[in-house]
């Protein structure tokens, strides 16, 4: 039996409802055949008021034992580093964090803004909000460089916006049955098992990436949307095109770019107007090339792909 | 058939306006999204059948530019083997070795 408890900052909930989702496993799995007693969540937990509250003081006493903690959402500083802006249970979220985290066997932040931020910590960051252990790029967060929990590890980090289901779910079971010795994280502290890969991997328009055949309005069920329309799939690490979404599909399989959520710059240029859903270049070349790709190999294999193009790349090869 | 014929037309039709020496707006070269984007708007407000207006606008030219002789066969709107521009602002059949001020790879 392992206890997980789970609390939300500062978030739209939409990592819970991919979390209530899940399918392999599910959160019911998680419970009947695991063995995960879910002390509380915020869209299942039944304890309101002073019971809350004394089943929090007991996780951070030690009373109950916490086994896994997962954060969901940033924590939130605002206003001038109270945490005030975000109180729950009689005392800024923060400081229920900071204690929960040093109680925890284990850390996992689920979603960008338990990650790295997200959202809420886009310029210029209102909420004065951080993930738990970054910042963007910056290492260090809420909780610091350096922490790790009580069972040795940093916080795990699932990003995500939201993070896909299964990646939750799974996850929180290797933690559960003690098989944290198959998660090796990256550099950024994600499992490796999912962030190895890029999101292009898979991606049934990778022909046209190939063919350099471009996708230039929404909804063309031809070309890759990598060169005009933003998508950021060849240069984002994820499994969406491995572990599909609802079982059946992606964004880009569905016309969608890719928004590379599952990078710590998410949302990319600040969202600033122009670019989103917007191919950034500078005189005719991407700003941001695949990576492990520089401009001149860049523009060299586009010139020959073009030559090898087949005239088939270039129809619309969805037709039902 | 009866519209690659048509596209076949219109094509040696620009090719001999260009050869003509008609005046378009080779600069200023398009450096940033905000510039092509404004380029995009002004090409918008078109008729779709301006060809000039688009030629002008677009900046367009019948050999490679620049000193990285850009053309359309590198450019990510060109269709090889329909010798097509798809960008939809454009939607003009060209020739691999044009170049305009909307080129990008």
């Amino acid at each position: 039996m392992a206890n997980l408890l789970w609390l939300q900052g500062g978030a739209c909930s939409g990592n819970t409802m991919s979390f209530l989702n899940a399918e392999e496993p599910s959160a019911c799995d998680l419970v009947t055949d695991f063995g995960i007693n879910v002390l509380w969540h915020p869209s299942l937990g039944v304890e309101l008021g002073d019971n809350l509250q004394k089943l929090l003081r007991d996780c951070v006493s030690g009373a109950i034992s916490l086994d896994i903690f997962v954060f969901e959402g940033t924590v939130v500083n605002a206003p001038n580093g109270t945490g005030e802006w975000n109180r729950f249970a009689g005392r800024p979220m923060k400081q229920w964090v900071n204690e929960l985290a040093k109680a925890a066997q284990f850390v996992v932040a689920i979603g960008d803004c338990a990650t790295w931020g997200g959202i809420p910590a886009t310029a210029p960051n209102p909420s004065e909000s951080q993930g738990l252990q970054f910042l963007k790029r910056d290492h260090g967060g809420f909780l610091g460089k350096s922490f790790v929990s009580r069972a040795g590890l940093p916080v795990i980090n699932v990003p995500g916006c939201p993070a896909h289901p299964d990646w939750i779910t799974q996850i929180v079971v290797a933690v559960a049955t003690g098989r944290t010795s198959d998660i090796t994280l990256d550099e950024f502290q994600r499992p490796r098992t999912f962030f190895q890969s890029f999101t292009q991997t898979g991606c049934t328009r990778n022909m046209h990436f190939a063919y350099k055949v471009s996708a230039t309005e929404f909804g063309q069920r031809k070309g890759c949307l990598f060169y005009d329309l933003g998508c950021r799939g060849p240069m984002t690490h994820s499994p969406c095109n491995r572990i599909l979404w609802n079982r059946v599909s992606s964004k880009t399989r569905a016309g969608m770019p890719c928004l590379g959520c599952t990078e710590p710059e998410f949302p990319f240029f600040d969202l600033a107007p122009g670019t989103v859903f917007k191919t950034q270049t500078v005189m005719g070349v991407p700003k941001d090339l695949p990576t492990g790709v520089d401009k001149k190999s860049y523009i060299a294999l586009t010139g020959a792909a073009k030559n090898a193009a087949p005239e088939w790349a270039e129809r619309d090869i969805f037709v039902v | 058939m009866q519209h690659e014929r048509e596209e076949d037309v219109l094509r040696a039709d620009i090719a001999a306006r260009l050869a003509a020496g008609l005046q378009t707006q080779t600069a200023p070269l398009i450096e940033n999204d905000r510039q092509f984007a404004e380029l995009l708007a002004s090409l918008r407000g078109l008729r779709a059948d301006d060809v000039d207006g688009k030629l002008k606008l677009g900046g367009f030219v019948d050999h490679p530019f620049g000193g990285e002789q850009m053309r359309c066969q590198e450019c990510m709107y060109y269709l090889v083997h329909r010798k097509w521009c798809d960008l939809p602002e454009l939607a003009l059949p060209v020739e691999p070795s044009w170049w305009c001020r909307l080129w990008r790879i």
